[in-house]
Order: C-alpha cells, then sequence, then structure tokens
C-alpha cells in the first residue's frame, strides 16, 4: 500500500496526542455519563444493595432497556424519567461504558465512542496500531 | 518514506508532548499534581474519591474536622427511632484505605488564592494546584434562637438526637412547632418528609396533638401533590400548613414562636433557618456579585469560581440552581472531578455534563414517595437546565418506594464514602 505522508501525518498525530492524553488519564467516552448511574447503581455500576448491578451486562440490554423506558413513561416509575433525560447517544456511550467495564477508547468527546476492548491504554494502542498500518 | 515519517511523527509527538509540558499549569513535570478539598460530606468525599479513582496520579487531600459523617440522607428515621446513628453514619477509613485519599483531621479556616494554599485551625499551611470547596451550609441568625437549645437539626450528628429529644418532649395533645426557611435550602422535599413523620410519629403513639407547620414559602416547594395529600388526608386534623408564614423570633423563655402573623404557642419546636454557603465561601470573595448573593458563583462545565481562578465549589454551597441534596452533591462532584483529571491531562471540561436527582422521602412508618429530574448542561445560556419530561414526583408513596429508598440510600452512602 502507497503511503500517504500527509494523511499519515495526522492521523498518527490524533493517535499519539490520545495516548499521550490516556496516559495523563484523560476520560474514557462515557465514563462520565455512566458515573451518573452510580448514585443508585453503585461505582461502576457494583450496586451494593436493592438496585439493579449495571456492570457485567451487555451493551445491549442496557441501551434496549433504557430506549424503551424513555419511548413509554410510566408514572410510577422513576427509571423512566430518568432515561428520558439522555439522547440515544448518550444512552450507547453509557451501554457501551457499563457492558466493557469502563475499556472504552480514550476520548475527549462524549459523542465518539469507538471500539471497546482491552484496557484504555491498550486500546488506544491498538486503535493507533490498526489505523497506522491501515494507511501504510 | 516510512521511516523518514515515522521519524518525522516522533518529533512532531515530541514537539505535542513538550507544548504540553510548557502551558502544563504544573509545577515541576515530575510533582504529582494538588487537590485538596475542604468539608467531607456527600460531595467532599465523593469529589476525593473520583479523583483517586479515574486518575491515581494525582495526590488528593480531604480536610475535616469531624471523624466521620453523619448523613441527612435517613435522619428523619432516626428521629422516629426506626434507625440508630450508627445506620447514617459513615466513616472515611475507605476513602484512604481504598482509594490514597489523604484525611487531614483538621478545620480549614482560610485560603490564599495567590499563594494557593490552605490555612487550618491547628496552624498547617496545605498546598494547591487546585482547591474544592464542600463546606456544605450556614444559617442565618434568628432573633432570640439558640440551635443548641432548639435544634434545626439540618446538619446531622448531635442536632439529630436533639430534635429527637424536641419529639419525645411533646406531651399528649401538645403541639410541635417546625419552621421551613425560604428556598432554596438543603434537601427540598426534606421539611415536609419531616413533618409527615413527626406526625405519624404522634399518632403511633397516641399522643396526637398538632404539628404546625409555618412555611416561608407560599406553597410546598417540592412534591407539592405529595405533601398536600399528605397533610390534608394523611395527617388531616394534626398537620396544620401555614403558608408564606415566616419566624421573626423565638422567646423559648415562654414557649413562644413570633411570626409574621403573630405569636405562636409551642410545647416543642424545629425551627431551621434560612441558608446559605459554608462560611469559607463567602470569606474567600467566592459569592457572586448580586446584592445579598448567598451561594458560589461557578461554571457549571467545572464547578472552578467565576471569581477566583483555581478554586471549585461542588454540593450545597453551589449557586447553579440545581436543587441541594447529597443526591446532587455526588452529582456534581463527579463533573468536577471530571473535569480536574482533565484540566491535569492538559484537555478542557467535558462540554455537555449531566448531573440527575433522585431521592425518597419516607411518608408514613410504611411507605414512601420519591422526587426526580435530570439536568443537562445548556451551552446557550451555560446553565445547568431540567430536561424536558424528566421532573417528577411519585403518584402515590408505596411500600415498595419505602424499600427502594434503603437500596437507594445505601448505593449512595457507598458511591460516596466508600
Amino acid at each position: 500500500m502507497k503511503a500517504h505522508p500527509k494523511h499519515l501525518g495526522r492521523v498518527a498525530v490524533l493517535a499519539l496526542a490520545l495516548a499521550a492524553a490516556a496516559a495523563h488519564g484523560a476520560p474514557p467516552a462515557g465514563r462520565l455519563l455512566a458515573s451518573q448511574c452510580a448514585q443508585c447503581h453503585g461505582t461502576n455500576g457494583q450496586a451494593v444493595a436493592g438496585m439493579e448491578k449495571l456492570a457485567g451486562e451487555s451493551e445491549s440490554e442496557i441501551y434496549g432497556e433504557l430506549i424503551k423506558m424513555k419511548a413509554s413513561i410510566k408514572p410510577d416509575e422513576i427509571m423512566h424519567r430518568q432515561a428520558a433525560g439522555y439522547s440515544d447517544a448518550q444512552i450507547r456511550l453509557i451501554a457501551r461504558y457499563f457492558a466493557t467495564g469502563g475499556r472504552t477508547t480514550a476520548s475527549t468527546s462524549t459523542t465518539s465512542a469507538t471500539t471497546s476492548v482491552g484496557s484504555t491504554a491498550g486500546t488506544t494502542s491498538t486503535t493507533a496500531t490498526r489505523r497506522k498500518s491501515h494507511d501504510d | 518514506m516510512f521511516s523518514h515519517n515515522r521519524r518525522k511523527l516522533l518529533q512532531a509527538s515530541g514537539a505535542i508532548l513538550a507544548a504540553g509540558a510548557m502551558s502544563s499549569p504544573l509545577r515541576a513535570q515530575t510533582a504529582a499534581p494538588r487537590v485538596v478539598v475542604i468539608g467531607g460530606g456527600f460531595a467532599g468525599a465523593t469529589v476525593a474519591k473520583y479523583v483517586r479513582l479515574w486518575n491515581p496520579k494525582i495526590q488528593v487531600t480531604l480536610i475535616e474536622p469531624n471523624p466521620n459523617h453523619v448523613s441527612c440522607i435517613l435522619s428523619n428515621l432516626v428521629m422516629t427511632g426506626a434507625l440508630g446513628m450508627t445506620d447514617i453514619t459513615l466513616r472515611y477509613d475507605n476513602l484512604r484505605t481504598k482509594y490514597g485519599v489523604n484525611i487531614v483531621a483538621d478545620r480549614a479556616v482560610a485560603i490564599d488564592p495567590v499563594g494557593r494554599k490552605v490555612s487550618t485551625q491547628n496552624g498547617s499551611q496545605i498546598a494547591y494546584d487546585k482547591l474544592v470547596l464542600a463546606p456544605g451550609i450556614d444559617f442565618d441568625a434568628v432573633p432570640g434562637l439558640d440551635s443548641a437549645v432548639l435544634p434545626h437539626a439540618w446538619q446531622a450528628g448531635p442536632q439529630t438526637l436533639a430534635l429527637k429529644a424536641q419529639l419525645q418532649a411533646v406531651p399528649s395533645g401538645g403541639s410541635f412547632v417546625m419552621s421551613i426557611p425560604l428556598a432554596p435550602y438543603r434537601c427540598p422535599p426534606g421539611p415536609y418528609e419531616r413533618a409527615c413523620l413527626l406526625a405519624d410519629s404522634l399518632l403511633r403513639n397516641r399522643r396526637a396533638g398538632k404539628v404546625i407547620v409555618l412555611d416561608a414559602n407560599p406553597d410546598v416547594v417540592a412534591e407539592a401533590h405529595t405533601f398536600h395529600t399528605a397533610f390534608s388526608t394523611t395527617y388531616a386534623g394534626v398537620i396544620e400548613y401555614h403558608p408564606s408564614t415566616e419566624v421573626t423570633s423565638v422567646d423559648w423563655a415562654n414557649k413562644t414562636i413570633n411570626t409574621n402573623w403573630g405569636p405562636i404557642r409551642a410545647d416543642a419546636a424545629n425551627i431551621i433557618p434560612r441558608q446559605k454557603a459554608g462560611k469559607l465561601v463567602a470569606a474567600a470573595g467566592l459569592l457572586g456579585s448580586a446584592p445579598g448573593a448567598r451561594w458560589a458563583s461557578v461554571n457549571p462545565l467545572s464547578y472552578e469560581s467565576t471569581l477566583v481562578p483555581n478554586v471549585h465549589v461542588i454540593g450545597d454551597s453551589q449557586g447553579t440552581g440545581q436543587p441541594k441534596s447529597g443526591h446532587m452533591a455526588n452529582a456534581q462532584a463527579k463533573v468536577c472531578a471530571d473535569a480536574l483529571v482533565r484540566y491535569f491531562a492538559g484537555e478542557a471540561p467535558d462540554p455537555a455534563p449531566m448531573t440527575n436527582s433522585a431521592c425518597y422521602s419516607p411518608i408514613t412508618s410504611k411507605t414512601a414517595s420519591w422526587l426526580t429530574v435530570v439536568f443537562g448542561y445548556d451551552a446557550a445560556s451555560g446553565l445547568m437546565k431540567p430536561v424536558p419530561n424528566t421532573l417528577a414526583e411519585a403518584p402515590t408513596p408505596t411500600s415498595g418506594h419505602y424499600e427502594d429508598m434503603f437500596g437507594w440510600a445505601k448505593n449512595l452512602f457507598a458511591d460516596s464514602f466508600s
């Protein structure tokens, strides 16, 4: 594959910037949003008592439940009102964060979650590697 | 070609890191950034925990004179005897052992925002890169009122037990007067919840006289449907609700509460004065510029003061207009923690933070209601605004909600303190 120096530079710089940000503790996408569930559902979704544990549930399960709740709000369900507070894209980020135990790609934006495997730093370097080899 | 680009790339990345270092607000790059938190309630404990959880390279020091926090949440159930003090006493051990928060058992007395240090009562000087103030509330003085004699019980601890003693002192058929201050105050539904539980307790102990509620506000501030229904049906003949009634002075030697409508005799009383930001906030010049400002003016993206850089204010002392409660304080603390972690990574705060409020109020000894709302940042106004369709109260108090209340409280306690 023929190299496109300009393109390579831009992508690689972005990847390195992400890696640098991750090394300094920049948050993975969805982390702050998901943390707003923890008051009732426990830190990182590990509820200690009486409420649904979100950690370990699948992305589709959490996403599906929340989308359904906000689509048909029942007046006696507190969670339906909570679900109504978030956009579909925000719900996707929250669901992905809990499903992966927070191992989502480091990102400065709340609307640009990408892959979700490995540790924060590991994922970032995996993404960087894949993008580099693709461009090469 | 490839190696040439890689070399350029490495140079570029070096430049990025160097630029980051130069623009970094930190001291030497080798030193860990220092966050100092003043106040160990729900706001302060949560921000201390989450900064460490999200970036253990940041040093966090929590300055708090008390050995543990006594929660206002569920404290009305200690008043009735349903719970004991141990059920609402939250320790700081986990913040230290699990998260490595440095806890300083001392009282912060002054802030030097230029030298970036906090002075304590014991004479220490504690330096910071970022300071988070979470001092809770302070009270207006009410002429003739000594809260050591007539408790507000709006900060839990000895005041909670003093309130319990007031309740036990009501003679059969006697009157208990409680007052509600002008909003905004800590925990919007809290005073109405307390009125219900006072009435429930008197009824269950066959001492029912009157619970006379003096509300400085023109109407019930939160869960209007729930509390109007409770006052007019469940507790009809026991609770007397008087809106737009302000306590002007107290003459407890004569068991008299004076109001803008005239004096009221009482056998026992609970006077909750009007509230304002914790003492340090005004002393540090963090109040808004409006005359009579009571709360810290902050940017809701990071809770940084709009007046003094590198000082953040969260929880009841902040003035964004969001309700003042332990749950909300926890929510704001995470937005602040995230902004601090990003700051030390050289990044701007999340541009679209969300917070939410959810709380349960016991209405009788077996039922509870709930209240909830979700807030989102509105970029046009720079304010946190309620998201449409999210503000709601439970249609009716139920035993199921009463059970959920303990699940909510236990998780909120754990998310904030352990």
